[in-house]
């Protein structure tokens, strides 16, 4: 092989407190197919992004054909002959097809008119070799919003030729493709290879890696852990660098007893400052209800002990789920991210449209229709976008806490008293030692941990039978971190079923009795006690055979 | 996101004037520029008299608080209308009668409430933006006036209500101002202190959240638009007692100005952050800025630009304050 086009070397990148980047790099060649490959947080869609120029590093180098190059926008890059496809489709749906390709060089006329058959030529040329994935017929003039996911997908990979790369990145660009689309693909990346074109190919399809590209880079937390050529590397090499040599196993509590546990006082560092409205919310054991109910259900297989059970769960992003959890049982949910993890949460909270399935909560069905009912029924989440999904960011900490909770202690469903609500806030703020100046700031003003904890703690007041955690510890320094874990212990031993969704497997090894690992909306493994080790869930996460990563 | 440790509460340092204390401000200095460029402005006459006035815009203006606060390019352009038809309905029902006033207002507030029923059914469930939908239902309101009518309003107002409305009580002050006083506790308790208010400003802040939160949203918005409906016949109502006839549009001229006072009161057009105490304060302001350019002897076009530029030079400043304390 030739001189390299691409080194990267020495990459970094610092997101608040996460060092997504930490000295990664990367050699490619010419006339190459380059896989990059990484567990969830590894760094890979970073360094994807930092070449592409959608994000600029802290530190590193980058030299394409060995001079080096400056990128500081997605402009730079393109400049450079670098372009990329990621999942997320840049298509404008009411443009048409034509014009999403051209979108940013539209070739023009004198005084800057455009020149529509040029457009239309150049789109019709760059979609030409994808012209078996649109069944002969190049839908060129129709509306790019009229277009099937994979369709869009497709055009979205013809948009990035027009520009003529040097360097194409496709960082999961097979994930909405069907099988003969990406067929189709994997032709068209042939040609370019033999074109001289190097190609960074990014899937969690670990066969795909393998038929289509010739070596491999392995990332670490942000870091290069080895290049590999494919040809004479077995998957279990893979997972071994993607995991590292230690074979880690984080010391785990002890395993929850079945049935309702007492609500124990071992809640979040059970500090003696924390207890005043500790007695005042302590209500009926919810777990006593949980049995009641699982008998009020006559003629239900109804797994003894259950407290949730979910069958043949389906919607746009999920195919046939099904498990049940304990009461006081940690459920993890691992895999590579966007899997459908979030998803599942979300079902089980009403906000996702659900074609098939249903579940019951302590034997009675758990209506999957609307949040309302859900909350009302005993389901708390916490969103993975903490501040979309999670906080009113303007809004005091009072609010944010009351919320979920306040119509319970309301006279007659209005009238709020102030003391009340401010003494539950505070009974919560005590609780899961949130950190703050007043009540009444805006949740805002909060550190990113402290802002997690109101989201969660906002749920607690009611008691939840099952909470369903969304990367709770995403963007969180370490020390939030921690008491974070604890919160989801205590929670789990005061009899809620806990569903954690993580995406650090490590987070998952050291806070799951089970977990279930989900690959393409559907549960690939279930791996639970000391099964639960981060090379085993990577294995399962790219759908290996659990013999093979050891 | 930092360490924990930095949060140690930066408020004392950051305090600035917030909105309302500005807006307050500002409705002072406009007294005082109004008793010297023409001395007997700021007279205790006078200044009832300017509070009175005020007092039809304020209570107006409390649905379009609720409506505004609730987010999503929330704001209802029909209050207005509704007000007239409200005053309307009230006169003719109640035809100058006291024994008619319970059924007269009843109905009045009932038709009004309703009218913002099918508001809220369709900006939620129809998903028609709140501007068109308001805007649309102005004219709906125009015909049904119409139609009521015949093209011309009868009735009176019934004595008691004009008494209530004019009638001095305390210090020489008109018992309208002790009812406004009195609705807007009521408004200031409702968005302060009742799950109402509280899911309102979540909705406003942030309707994804609330959504996954559990709040009722859609049902939070159409109640919204029905208060917004209601309060605003409510106002036509007051206006009713005051000038003891009604005229086909009477409270028309209300639209804007409710807007205006929510805005220069520091209730954010985006929603989720704003109060009614605020929306008080504009409506004093836009009143006693209109009462000085009428003193003033300026035009209407000249009033009308003035008005204008104090509402652009207060929203440059609340801009200019928010970006001081982030």
């Amino acid at each position: 092989m030739s001189t390299a086009l691409l080194e990267m070397t020495g990459v970094r990148k610092r997101y608040g407190g996460v060092q997504a980047l930490d000295g990664a790099s990367l050699t490619a060649v010419r006339g190459e197919v380059h896989a990059l490959l990484g567990p969830n947080g590894s760094g890979k869609s970073t360094l994807d992004k930092t070449l592409a120029g959608t994000v600029v590093p802290d530190s590193g180098e980058i030299r394409i054909d060995g001079a080096v190059a400056r990128i500081g926008g997605p402009r730079d890059a393109h400049a450079l002959g670098v372009a990329a496809v990621y999942q997320q489709l840049s298509i404008v749906g009411d443009l048409t097809v034509t014009q999403n390709v051209v979108l940013g060089l539209e070739p023009a006329r004198r005084w800057g008119f455009l020149d529509h058959r040029a457009a239309r030529d150049r789109a019709g040329a760059a979609l030409e070799r994808f012209a078996a994935a649109f069944s002969g017929r190049l839908p060129l003039d129709r509306p790019a919003g009229s277009l099937g996911p994979g369709e869009l997908q497709i055009v979205e990979v013809a948009k990035a030729l027009a520009r003529g790369p040097r360097i194409l990145v496709l960082d999961e660009a097979t994930a909405s493709l069907h099988k003969e689309q990406v067929e189709v693909l994997f032709e068209v990346v042939g040609e370019l290879r033999a074109a001289g074109v190097l190609v960074l190919f990014t899937s969690h399809r670990l066969d795909e890696v393998f038929a289509l590209c010739d070596r491999a880079t392995v990332l670490r937390n942000g870091r290069t852990a080895g290049t590999v050529e494919l040809a004479d590397t077995d998957e279990a090499e893979l997972v071994g660098l993607m995991v590292g040599d230690v074979p880690h196993r984080a010391p785990r509590r002890a395993p929850a007893t079945t049935g309702a546990p007492a609500p124990t006082e071992a809640f979040v560092g059970a500090g003696p400052e924390a207890r005043p409205g500790a007695e005042a919310e302590a209500e009926a054991v919810p777990g006593a209800e949980a049995r009641a109910g699982a008998e009020a259900r006559p003629g239900a297989e109804a797994v003894p002990g259950a407290r949730l059970e979910v069958r043949g769960l389906t919607t746009e992003r999920l195919r046939d789920v099904g498990f049940t959890a304990r009461a006081g049982e940690v459920l993890g949910l691992g895999g590579l991210q966007g899997q459908g993890q979030s998803e599942l949460l979300l079902a089980l909270f009403g906000a996702a449209r659900v074609s098939a399935g249903e579940a019951l909560l302590d034997g009675r069905p758990l209506p999957l229709t609307s949040p309302v009912r859900a909350a009302r029924a005993g389901v708390a989440l916490v969103p993975g976008d903490r501040g979309r999904q999670g906080m009113f960011a303007t809004r005091p900490i009072q609010e944010n806490l009351s919320l979920a909770s306040m119509r319970r202690r309301a006279r007659a469903g209005l009238a709020l008293g102030a003391a009340a609500e401010r003494s539950a806030a505070r009974s919560m703020v005590e609780r899961l030692r949130i950190k703050l100046g007043s009540l009444a700031d805006p949740v805002s003003t909060l550190s990113g941990g402290n802002q997690q904890k109101v989201v969660i703690g906002k749920w607690l007041l009611d008691r939840p039978r099952v909470v369903l955690l969304d990367d709770p510890t995403k963007g969180v320094d370490v020390a939030a971190k921690e008491e974070i874990y604890a919160i989801v212990r205590g929670l789990a031993d005061d009899g809620a079923v806990v569903i954690l969704n993580s995406s650090d497997n490590r987070e998952l090894a050291e806070l799951s009795d089970r977990v279930l690992v989900l690959f393409e909306g559907a549960v690939v493994e279930e791996l639970s006690g000391a099964a639960i080790t981060e090379g085993r869930l990577v294995a399962g996460a790219l759908r290996l055979a659990p013999g093979e990563s050891l | 996101m930092s360490a924990p440790t930095v949060e140690a509460p930066r408020r004392v340092l950051a305090w600035r004037p917030g909105p309302v204390a500005l807006a307050g401000a500002i409705a002072v200095a406009l007294v005082i520029a109004g008793e010297l460029l023409s001395p007997g402005f700021a007279g205790y006459g006078q200044l009832v008299n300017l509070m009175r006035v005020a007092a039809f815009l304020g209570v107006i203006a409390i649905g379009q608080t609720i409506v505004i606060i609730a987010g999503g390019g929330g704001v209802d352009l029909s209050v207005g209308k509704v007000a007239t038809f409200a005053a309307i309905i009230g006169s003719r029902v109640m035809a100058g009668d006291d024994a008619g006033i319970v059924p007269a207002v009843a109905l009045a507030l009932l038709v009004s409430a309703g009218i913002g029923l099918v508001n809220g059914l369709c900006v939620t469930l129809l998903r028609i933006p709140p501007f068109v939908m308001t805007l649309g239902m102005i004219g709906v309101v125009q015909g049904l006036i119409l139609a009521y009518t015949g093209g011309q309003a009868s009735g009176r107002a019934a004595p008691a209500l004009t008494s209530l409305v004019n009638g001095r009580v305390v210090g020489d002050l008109p018992g309208l101002l002790f009812l406004w006083l009195l609705l807007g506790l009521l408004a200031v308790w409702l968005l302060r202190r009742t799950t109402f208010g509280w899911n309102l400003f979540a909705v406003g802040a942030n309707r994804t959240a609330a959504e996954l939160t559990g709040v009722r949203v859609n049902r939070t918005l159409i109640v919204a638009y029905v208060l917004s409906a209601t309060f605003a016949g409510l106002g036509g109502i007051l206006l009713l007692g005051y000038t003891e006839s009604v005229f086909l549009d009477l409270a028309d001229q209300y639209m804007l100005p409710s807007v205006a006072a929510v805005v220069i009161g520091g209730t954010l057009l985006a929603g989720g952050i704003g109060g009614y105490a605020g929306t008080a304060v504009g409506a004093i302001v836009l009143t006693v800025l209109q009462g000085l350019l009428t003193t003033l002897d300026i035009g209407g076009a000249g009033r009308t630009v003035v008005n204008g530029i104090v509402l652009l030079v207060l929203l440059s400043l609340y801009g200019r304050q928010r970006r001081l304390r982030s």
